[in-house]
């Protein structure tokens, strides 16, 4: 329990500490001065870039567990234990 | 499901949340910062009609299928239409915005280098959709 509560911990500080990282830069780059305007080229790429980089980290962290979990607990694994109910044959 | 350990799980959606957040926080982040339009701008009216562009200037000047802008000057285009529902792209500084009919959508920009780039048409509208099209001079100041 005491670990389900640090990562939920976690996850809400993420949630409240991302905008006061994201924020402060976001200021100072306003750019409102007669030739510093904002390339919105360059923002949007950029973002497009970290999106993308995100994509494909969760998508390898999900089919990685998937795939871990199919050779895990496939049933010829000698590791593999069987359920309750198998044992009982209860299924 | 008495002894059974799950925190793996709780760092899998540990971490999954944490991204999310991170996504979220960065498309809001960025669509604030390109929505912000400096106060200098120059407003131009923008009129999507079957099959043309016309430009309208701050001094009242105005173009038709052509747009002639200056490097290092931020423009505010106030963009509708006429007819039915346009869409007012210029794909190589990715400004896009609809023109909608009885609405004035607004999307700013500042050119940085002289050139030629297409104005295009980006939602269907009819038979000549395709060739809804205009150019943007952009130039250097004299």
């Amino acid at each position: 329990m005491r670990l389900q509560r640090t990562v939920i911990l976690l996850a809400l500080a993420a949630l409240a500490s991302t905008p006061a990282l994201v924020l402060p830069e976001a200021w100072a780059a306003g750019g409102d001065e007669p030739g510093e305007y904002l390339d919105r080229r360059t923002e949007i790429w950029n973002l497009f870039f970290r999106l993308m980089v995100v994509a494909f980290t969760i998508g390898a962290i999900v089919s990685g567990t998937i795939i871990w979990q199919v050779w895990r607990f496939r049933e010829s694994n000698p590791n593999a234990k069987p359920t309750p109910y198998e044992e009982k044959g209860e299924w | 499901m008495g002894g059974h350990s799950n925190w793996p799980e709780w760092i899998y959606i540990g971490v999954i949340v944490a991204l999310l957040v991170w996504v979220g926080a960065e498309a809001w982040n960025v669509e604030r910062l390109i929505e912000h339009v400096p106060e200098d701008a120059k407003v131009i009216k923008v009129t999507g009609q079957q099959w043309f562009w016309s430009f309208e200037h701050e001094d009242g000047t105005t173009e038709i299928g052509e747009l002639h802008l200056e490097t290092g000057k931020a423009y505010k285009f106030e963009v509708t239409s006429t007819d039915v529902i346009h869409s007012f792209n210029i794909h190589d500084y990715v400004v896009l915005m609809d023109a909608v009919p009885g609405r004035v959508n607004t999307v700013w920009f500042a050119p940085t280098e002289a050139g030629e780039h297409d104005i295009q048409c980006r939602e269907y509208c009819g038979l000549i959709h395709y060739n809804m099209r205009a150019k943007l001079y952009v130039e250097d100041p004299a």
